[in-house]
């Protein structure tokens, strides 16, 4: 059984975690499930589908917190052939374990939201690209499309509508990569998981070149929830522009670490402090990463900075995938985030130069600070490398993110840089560095 | 068109038009290394990035980006020519410094771009990655991991265009290497190309290696001898070699393609056993000497003379032969080596640039891989990028078959006269919506030709198709205009002039008298009255014909060595010696005559202008 985590304004997506064996059809279906889809095929169009989601002005949960409405509309209506809605369930990003909490509750919830996102852009299949390493969640998911297709409820005519539905499932081939939305379907066409140039879009050209809507595992689930109540209710969680709940994982130095869900405008002092207990004992917060390891980090004088995802775009970070990683006064900057830059660097998949060279560059300039063999210069190469990772250099965000990670450190612990670089000293480990 | 302003220059485009190819129209230089204008674009190397108004205030790839009206792109703004350069520093980051005995040095785009648009200091002072090097990745190419600015040309030309599978990224990150498919030998006859395509010297050609500076050599734009196809190629000399052959893009036929037999097959002209003086019973001796003993053994001989000639005779060579045959050597046989068995073409056939506007292209009893690489390459072109449907007739399997759209009819050897006749109720025929390609070639003998060629325009008839004969001998198409492209037997002759290779089959028994023309002293001349020597398609004027009838003009690359003589002046001259005097004292005079013999060789009054001179390059030019 799942425990249930503490929410503001009542939960959406965890409101049946608290039920054993969620993970079941007839558990699932007694509490409400699969009303949502049964209500889409039997009554509503494809347009009303996508107006009640545009209504409740839910957004991406996968980082890029793009309007998903005007995702699924972007998808040609007239486009004669197949269509897709690709599930991007390869939740990779450090410090973010949101949507196993999700699949592992309640697979369900996922299938039927994928369901009725695959009939809003007018296709029949969906395909749940999943994490080659969630063992759990792929078998529960397994399960649970035998057990949707055995009732009916996918199929060739679900709820005896004369629509055909169905969901696939594809295990990922394990890289950090593949959960980039275009790489994430070359991947699923079986090839080296590369993101693509765009133009094209994937709603246009996507996978096996025709028009898809690659969708996150959160974003898919809250689907049923809006169209069970609607619209209009869901907007009445959140803040003015940023509307509804979603899930937060906080990981690293605080008391009780885990999945939450939150009311998108809360403070991260009340997710950090009150929901994961705070800093452990004896010690203080230093800095937090507010949406994964991907988003520029925010020292702990701006523990009240609220997770109204505007609000962090105007701060130059973002909620991304809603991965908190928390790290207290014991733990060296400068460490962190030459580990992170080892992480980017690995992942890399290498096919543009700045993500490819630039990355690896960091790190070699890491290892030769943490040596102790550093200097202004290496701060410099730091500097210039992670400019010329953001901003478009890049063929994705992994660039980008990777530069993210170097600026904003530096930009909040100058000083534990320049002790690092300067004076191969550490005053947070209190040991003298390469000694 | 659409209307776009690049640094300062305002220009109207048609739409689709990518904004690096509009800049180029106004001669400004957006950098590149993965982009390729016959390759599709993948925005990997970031080279070309610029800004673009109206749009987010950070870096555009110009190389994926269509032109937008009302686009203003800058190409000089602090953070574009920044972004650049710090692009230029990421790619020498890893990049050995062994510039100096690199065979791209010289005419290298990442030197070029590191002057023009780079740092002018270097803060690279770390150690570099180190990959094995080099390593042959076939015969002929040789792969250096460390110059590899991972571009992917190679990979998406293979992928792309000659639809082979031998090529790969292996690794990832910083790590990752281009190599060939479990580490075996590149085998496609396609490979060559990827030597042009690579911007930096990471695939280099074996065959040149370390032979010379791309400043040390002189280049002439000439025309392939190796098939009928006849690519545009640049030949490059160095001290009275012919040290290199590298494309020379055409888009009426090659596109900037040519095949590894037109690219690495020329070292015999190089050959320090080139033959260079007559040879009379096998001592040196005169021309006029020998060209007399030669008259005197083929003079008079009517059907008892046997001449052999090659696939690669020029139209003058043809022509002069035409003119012997008709006079001195009246009723000798003739027999051309390499030529296939399609008779000579009624009137005008389609056009190779006309594939591209192909909606269904039917190839029958050709393997067009072999027999007319480039051909092939164009018939991929329009079945993967503009939308054509394939139609095979061939008994075995093609690389065609790689494309699963691709119709496949496996005929028995013989029998593709009776299965074009089907193929008039073929479904794809039936509308094809467009221009039907037929293309046939002989089976390598096994069809009667005369049947197949009928079918094939009979089809051409009913479906509104065009025909194109695929010929494979160089100037078989020039040698049938002139009525030299022989099909004898030459067994039974007496006297045996082989112009060109000796024959495949062996000398006849019954030759009493031979006689050779050939740059090469091979053993079958041994037996030989009279030697003379040959000039080689790097040092010899004259034209080919090619497959699609037009006529295409050798530029000597490699000048002429006394004693050697243009091949046209040897025939000119047997003429006098056999007591016909033509009265040619250069060959334009000849070419005047070919060209007034038949409409075919029309052209050949009309020698092509001289090759423009490449446009001066604009950096950071914004005044219009």
């Amino acid at each position: 059984m799942a425990e249930q985590r503490g929410t503001v304004g009542g939960p959406v997506l965890t409101e049946w975690f608290a039920t054993a064996d969620l993970h079941k059809l007839d558990v699932y279906e007694a509490l409400g499930g699969y009303s949502a889809l049964r209500k889409v095929v039997s009554g509503m169009t494809a347009l009303q589908v996508i107006d009640e989601v545009k209504v409740s002005g839910l957004r991406g949960r996968g980082g890029a917190d793009f309007p998903t409405a005007t995702k699924w509309s972007f998808v040609p209506k007239d486009h004669p052939g197949p269509k897709f809605i690709v599930v991007n369930a390869d939740e990779s990003e450090p410090g973010s374990a949101k949507d196993r909490y999700l699949l592992e509750n309640s697979p369900h919830m996922l299938l039927e939201g994928a369901a009725i996102a695959t009939f809003a852009i007018g296709g029949h299949d969906a395909w749940v690209y999943i994490r080659g390493e969630y063992d759990l969640p792929f078998e529960m998911l397994r399960d649970a499309i035998a057990e949707a297709r055995t009732k009916g409820y996918l199929g060739a005519k679900p709820f005896g509508a004369d629509y055909p539905l169905d969901v696939h499932l594809y295990r990922g081939h394990g890289a950090y990569i593949c959960g980039e939305e275009t790489a994430l379907l070359e991947s699923l066409e079986g090839k080296r998981a590369q993101p693509r140039s765009r133009p094209p879009f994937p709603a246009v050209k996507g996978a096996w070149g025709l028009p898809t809507a690659v969708n996150n595992v959160e974003t898919l689930a809250t689907v049923p929830w809006i169209i069970r109540h609607s619209g209009a209710e869901y907007a009445t969680r959140g803040t003015e522009k940023a509307k509804g709940t979603r899930m937060v994982t906080v990981s690293g130095d605080v008391q009780k670490p885990g999945n939450y869900e939150i009311e998108i405008g809360v403070t991260y002092r009340h997710i950090i402090e009150e929901l994961a207990g705070g800093a452990l004992p004896g010690r203080k917060l230093k800095v937090f990463w507010p949406g994964g390891s991907s988003a520029k980090v925010l020292p702990a004088s701006m523990l009240d900075t609220s997770t109204d995802l505007d609000g962090l775009k105007a701060l130059g970070t973002m909620g991304g995938s809603g991965g908190i990683i928390v790290m207290d006064d014991s733990h060296c900057v400068v460490k962190g985030a030459a580990r992170l830059l080892r992480f980017y660097a690995h992942e890399s998949c290498g096919k543009c130069t700045p993500c490819r060279v630039g990355g690896n560059w960091a790190v070699r300039t890491y290892d030769r600070i943490l040596a102790g063999e550093g200097s202004q210069l290496d701060l410099n190469i730091l500097d210039r490398v992670q400019q010329g990772l953001q901003a478009g250099r890049c063929l994705c965000g992994l660039g980008d993110a990777a530069g993210w990670v170097i600026q904003s450190t530096m930009t909040h612990f100058r000083n534990e840089y320049e002790e690092h670089s300067l004076h191969n000293t550490c005053s947070v480990e209190k040991v003298a560095v390469g000694a | 068109m659409v209307h776009v302003t690049i640094d300062g220059h305002a220009l109207s485009v048609p739409d689709g038009t990518l904004v690096v190819e509009a800049a180029k129209q106004v001669g400004i230089e957006i950098p590149v290394f993965c982009y390729h204008h016959k390759l599709e674009p993948v925005g990997a190397c970031r080279m070309c990035l610029v800004e673009i108004t109206p749009g987010p205030p950070v870096a555009q790839a110009a190389c994926i980006r269509p032109v937008q009206e009302g686009m203003v792109v800058k190409t000089q703004t602090g953070m574009a020519v920044q972004a650049r350069a710090d692009i230029l520093e990421f790619e020498l980051a890893n990049h050995p410094l062994d510039c100096p005995v690199c065979d791209k040095g010289g005419e290298c785009p990442l030197q070029d771009f590191t002057f023009r648009h780079g740092y002018p200091t270097s803060r690279i002072d770390g150690p570099r990655l180190h990959f094995k090097k080099p390593i042959p990745l076939s015969p002929t190419i040789a792969l250096d991991r460390e110059r590899c600015v991972l571009c992917y040309r190679c990979t998406r030309y293979y992928d792309e265009v000659a639809w082979e599978q031998e090529l790969t990224v292996g690794a990832r990150g910083v790590e990752s290497f281009i190599t060939s498919q479990f580490d075996q030998p590149l085998k496609s006859i396609f490979s060559g190309n990827i030597i042009d395509l690579c911007p930096v010297g990471a695939l280099t050609s074996r065959v040149w290696r370390f032979e010379s500076r791309p400043w040390d050599m002189t280049h002439t734009a000439s025309v392939c001898s190796k098939c009928a196809v006849g690519c545009s190629v640049t030949m490059w000399q160095r001290r009275g070699q012919l040290v290199r052959i590298t494309s020379h893009e055409n888009d009426d036929i090659d596109e900037g393609w040519i095949c590894d037999r037109g690219r690495f097959d020329y070292t015999d002209v190089n050959d320090p056993q080139r033959l260079r003086t007559p040879l009379v019973n096998g001592s040196r001796a005169t021309w006029n000497a020998a060209l007399v003993a030669l008259a005197a053994g083929i003079k008079g001989k009517g059907a008892k003379l046997g001449i052999s000639l090659p696939q690669d005779l020029t139209n003058e060579e043809a022509f002069l032969f035409r003119r012997l045959l008709d006079g001195p050597l009246k009723g000798a046989k003739v027999k051309m080596h390499g030529r296939t068995a399609i008779p000579a073409p009624a009137g005008e056939t389609m056009r190779i640039r006309e594939l591209d506007d192909a909606k269904v292209i039917v190839v029958v009893a050709s393997d067009t891989e072999n027999d007319v690489p480039i051909v092939n390459l164009r018939i991929k072109k329009a079945v993967s990028k503009l939308g054509a449907r394939l139609i095979v007739v061939h008994p075995e399997g093609v690389d065609f078959d790689r494309d699963r759209r691709t119709v496949h009819i496996r005929n028995a050897p013989g029998s593709a006269a009776a299965e074009v006749r089907k193929l008039a109720d073929h479904e794809l025929l039936k509308s094809p919506g467009g221009l039907v390609a037929i293309l046939f070639g002989d089976g390598h003998g096994s069809e009667d030709m005369n049947e197949l060629a009928a079918a094939c325009g009979a089809l051409a008839e009913k479906v509104g198709g065009k025909e194109m004969p695929l010929y494979r001998g160089t100037n078989e198409r020039g040698a049938l205009a002139t009525g030299v492209a022989g099909w004898d037997s030459l067994d039974g002759v007496e006297a045996l002039l082989c112009w060109g290779p000796p024959l495949t089959s062996g000398v006849p028994a019954s030759v009493k008298f031979l006689a050779a023309w050939d740059h090469l002293l091979r053993p079958a001349h041994h037996k030989a009255a009279v030697v003379l020597p040959a000039t080689t398609f790097a040092e010899q004027q004259g034209s080919y014909t090619n497959l699609e009838g037009r006529v295409q003009f050798l530029r000597p690359a490699v000048a002429i060595q006394a004693p050697l003589k243009e091949s046209w002046e040897v025939l000119t001259e047997l003429a006098v010696a056999l007591g016909l005097d033509l009265g040619y004292a250069g060959i334009f005079p000849l070419q005047r005559d070919v060209a007034a013999s038949n409409a075919a060789f029309a052209d050949l009054a009309r020698p092509p202008a001289p090759e423009p001179e490449p446009a001066p390059v604009l950096i950071g030019s914004t005044h219009p």
